[in-house]
């Protein structure tokens, strides 16, 4: 019997002319984990899919346990002991924890009638396989990410899994979480199963992963232990491109602050806040989820009203009570969720850049499409942002594109303050990199730039001052050398 | 070419089905179908829901619907037909008859425009679903005209008040149509060219997005809603003149109807979408039908209702075999 688990040979996988498995060889060994690595679009999902056996192959050998796998269809893999946790979890939000982890089994088993003992059963035992402890008649939808994820894994146990296949599952976790997350994962490990991730943080394959593969553009180009393996190369090895983080230094920073936010207090959610923001800083605001940096953001933004505590915009006490109000101000807002609150995904490219500087296009109530598509051009060019025309909709482009839309509808209008909730959450490297070049050379050429963010890493290399976030209160301050992700997450937790 | 027929590839698609229909009332009916008399028949009697479906397109195309617009204009064309028959006497000259029938139109829009506000708030302030929000204002209405009229026929109107829905000019072209005509262009000129126009496609696909982005969204859905609420009670104001009397339940059945056109057209209440040169071909082509049905002496009105709700069901099937944009889709944005 050969040290792996699961072997793949030459997999090759075209869909319509293009050419999405390039002959990539993989290979799993039992007990230890296996990062999959790559930037959107390079082939990952694809190669997923045929594990899982949504996706038949080409060309290429599949061996299981030593044995060729002919032909691997999904209840195949659940069969030979292949489970995936897709990043929706496939849950029922609606349902229990309890009916939520027995329902396959009854399934399974064909049996027409309810017993609820038996589901509670099956159930505790799933979340015994990994110590895991919560109210078993918790509705789903109540949960958070990380709980919802941790019964998807106990879910997986019961189908005796011998090689669990994550994707992306830190996306939505806060640090906290994630390292929870991966105390389980060790915990399986040692049990001998084996686990594939799929994901593109670097900082998280180097902590998690025994052996990392990388895929671009459809070829792997790297397949090998983890341990020797350079930060550098990876990120060479995913991107085809040398990438150096750029620290920001600020250039010219005004005397006189742009922005001043005086003991300001939002019931339930921050308290007796301040600080000051000049002219050509970006400074980050972080903090774990719920402790206040969004609230804190959206009030900045007139999305909340906080009930004490003053804003003062160049000198002159304001009141925000609506977006529009906050864009008269000249502040501007990049939401947190690119989907639900950054983008009309069903509209052109054009129109969602153009969408907050219709004043400035119109003129008296009229406005011409071919204003609209002449403006958003400007900005097409300027970002780099990936199409051949900007009349097709927005849900045409990557996400990394998507967040350049979000961007660039700030910019197109005149702004002194731009607040980034999440810049970069779900954007892989390559995008990452320009919208940080973006974010510094603006606050060189004057704009006024707040960060918030739990992504340690962007703060450090982006900000020139940190504000620390913890239950509703700024805990901690640090400048310029100070900034260090240890010394962040000293305070932060 | 590619990108017109892209573009408007749905338009051609309505134009076929047009041509279909139009072929086979020739080929079955050929000596009635072709008559000036029945195509006069179609101008004058399509404006009337016609302009109420135009007035609910700017609601679907923002996302909401609007159940209530009908008995809302019940009651407002009750209010002002019992305005006009009260106050128009016998020894009025025509100029005073029809400064009490202005004043009569004021008030029914005057009402619209209130009904379109509660409307609004229910849907933006409250956050009530605007299904329930607005059947729930649908009962209102009917209640209170219900309870003005105890249910009864309001009759009474001057001839020159009767006289709007029936005048043709030329002996072919319907007082009716010519205003339909104007505000088919007003409300295809306020689509491409106002910047509400441009607000309303935004809201209409990701209402939350449009706030992000410094859109006042309340306002955005206030307008629809009274575009919508507005031109459904100039529609029933032609529809009252054209029956001489108004009652509160007058046109029950066009509500049903402009959604159906509207759906036909591409126009689908999640928002965002829909050509308004769409729902024009549709809004004939539901008529022709309506016409080309009622030649046939033995069939009864009723089978076109049939043929409507067939064609809907096979265009609705069609279209989920149809993925490009600009066709009907009811799947979820954002995912």
């Amino acid at each position: 019997m050969s040290e792996y688990l699961l072997q793949m040979k030459g997999i090759d996988k075209s869909f319509s002319g293009v050419h999405a498995l390039d002959h990539v060889d993989f290979a799993v060994r039992p007990g230890r984990v296996m990062c999959l690595a790559g930037e959107n679009g390079c082939g990952k999902s694809t190669l997923v899919k045929i594990i899982s056996g949504v996706y038949t192959r080409d060309e290429g050998e599949v061996y299981f346990e030593d044995k060729l796998i002919e032909h691997i269809t999904p209840a195949e893999a659940t069969r030979l002991g292949i489970q995936v946790i897709y990043q929706d979890l496939s849950i029922f939000p609606n349902l229990t924890v309890m009916e939520n982890l027995a329902i396959n089994s009854e399934i399974t088993a064909n049996r027409k009638l309810v017993n609820k003992k038996r589901w509670e059963e099956t159930a505790k035992e799933a979340l015994s396989k990994i110590g895991y402890d919560i109210d078993l008649y918790a509705k789903m939808g109540t949960l958070s990410v990380a709980d919802k994820q941790l019964v998807a894994i106990c879910r997986a146990l019961l189908f005796n899994a011998k090689l669990i296949i994550m994707d992306e599952p830190t996306t939505a976790l806060t640090k906290k979480e994630v390292d929870a997350l991966f105390r389980t994962v060790r915990q399986l490990k040692e049990s001998g199963i084996a686990i594939m991730f799929i994901g593109h943080k670097i900082e998280e394959i180097f902590e998690i992963s025994d052996d990392v593969c990388v895929m671009r553009n459809g070829k792997n180009v790297f397949l090998g232990e983890t341990r020797g393996l350079e930060r550098k190369d990876l990120i060479y090895y995913m991107t085809g491109r040398e990438i150096n983080d750029d620290f920001f230094v600020p250039k010219n920073i005004s005397e006189k602050p742009v922005l001043e936010v005086d003991k300001l207090s939002l019931k339930n959610h921050f308290d007796d806040i301040s600080f000051k923001l000049h002219k050509g800083e970006i400074l980050g605001i972080t903090g774990l989820l719920g402790s206040g940096r969004t609230e804190l953001a959206l009030s900045l933004f007139g999305l909340e009203h906080p009930h004490s505590g003053k804003i003062i915009m160049n000198g002159r006490e304001v009141k925000i009570k609506s977006p529009q109000q906050a864009q008269s101000l000249k502040i501007g807002y990049v939401p947190e969720d690119r989907l639900t609150e950054g983008l009309c995904l069903a509209q052109p490219i054009a129109d969602n850049i153009e969408l907050s500087s219709l004043k400035r296009l119109s003129k008296g109530g009229l406005i011409k499409k071919e204003t609209i598509y002449r403006d958003a051009q400007i900005w097409v060019d300027k970002f780099k942002i990936k199409t051949d025309d900007a009349r097709k909709n927005a849900n045409t482009l990557s996400g990394g594109n998507q967040q350049k839309i979000v961007l660039s509808k700030w910019l197109a209008t005149d702004l002194e303050v731009l607040v980034l909730n999440g810049p970069t959450v779900g954007v892989d490297i390559g995008a990452k990199q320009d919208i940080h070049a973006l974010v510094h050379e603006l606050a060189n050429e004057g704009l006024a730039v707040i960060i918030i963010s739990d992504d340690l890493a962007e703060v450090v290399v982006n900000c020139s001052r940190v504000l620390v976030m913890k239950a509703g209160r700024i805990v901690g301050e640090m400048e310029g050398k100070d900034i260090t992700e240890e010394n962040i997450r000293e305070i932060i937790m | 070419m590619k990108d017109i027929k892209k573009k408007y590839g749905y338009t051609f698609m309505l134009l076929g089905l047009a041509a279909i229909v139009i072929l086979f009332f020739t080929i079955t009916k050929a000596g009635a179908f072709w008559k000036a008399d029945v195509w006069k028949g179609i101008m004058a009697q399509f404006p009337e829901y016609g302009i109420m479906t135009l007035g609910l397109m700017f609601c679907f195309i923002c996302g909401k619907m609007d159940m209530s617009f009908m008995m809302l204009a019940d009651f407002a064309t009750v209010m002002a037909v019992r305005h006009i028959v009260q106050n128009v006497t016998p020894e009025m000259d025509n100029g005073a008859v029809g400064g009490v029938i202005i004043v009569g139109i004021l008030i029914a829009l005057g009402i619209a425009v209130v009904g379109a506000i509660i409307n609004a708030m229910l849907v933006t302030q409250l956050n009530i679903p605007p299904v329930m929000a607005t059947i729930s204002m649908q009962m209102v209405w009917l209640g209170i005209s219900t309870a003005i009229t105890r249910g009864d026929t309001v009759t009474g109107l001057p001839v020159l008040y009767t006289e709007i829905g029936h005048k043709t000019f030329f002996n072919w072209l319907p007082l009716p149509m010519i205003l339909f005509i104007v505000i088919f262009l007003i409300c295809w000129f306020i689509l491409k060219y106002t910047v509400y126009g441009e607000k309303l496609y935004m809201v209409g696909s990701n209402e939350k997005a449009a706030k992000f982005s410094g859109i006042n969204t309340t306002a955005v859905v206030l307008t629809s809603y009274i575009l919508c609420d507005v031109l459904a009670t100039i529609g029933a104001l032609v529809m009252v003149s054209t029956m001489a009397s108004a009652k509160a339940d007058y046109g029950t059945s066009y509500v049903t109807r402009c959604i159906l056109i509207l759906v036909l057209a591409g126009v689908v209440p999640n928002g965002g979408m829909g050509k308004i040169i769409n729902v024009l071909i549709t809004l004939i082509t539901i008529q022709i039908i309506a016409t080309g049905v009622n030649l046939f002496s033995n069939l009864n009105t009723y089978y076109a209702s049939l043929i409507w709700g067939a064609l809907l069901v096979i265009v609705l099937i069609l279209s989920t075999f149809m993925t490009d944009e600009g066709v009907i889709s009811f799947k979820k944005r954002g995912k």
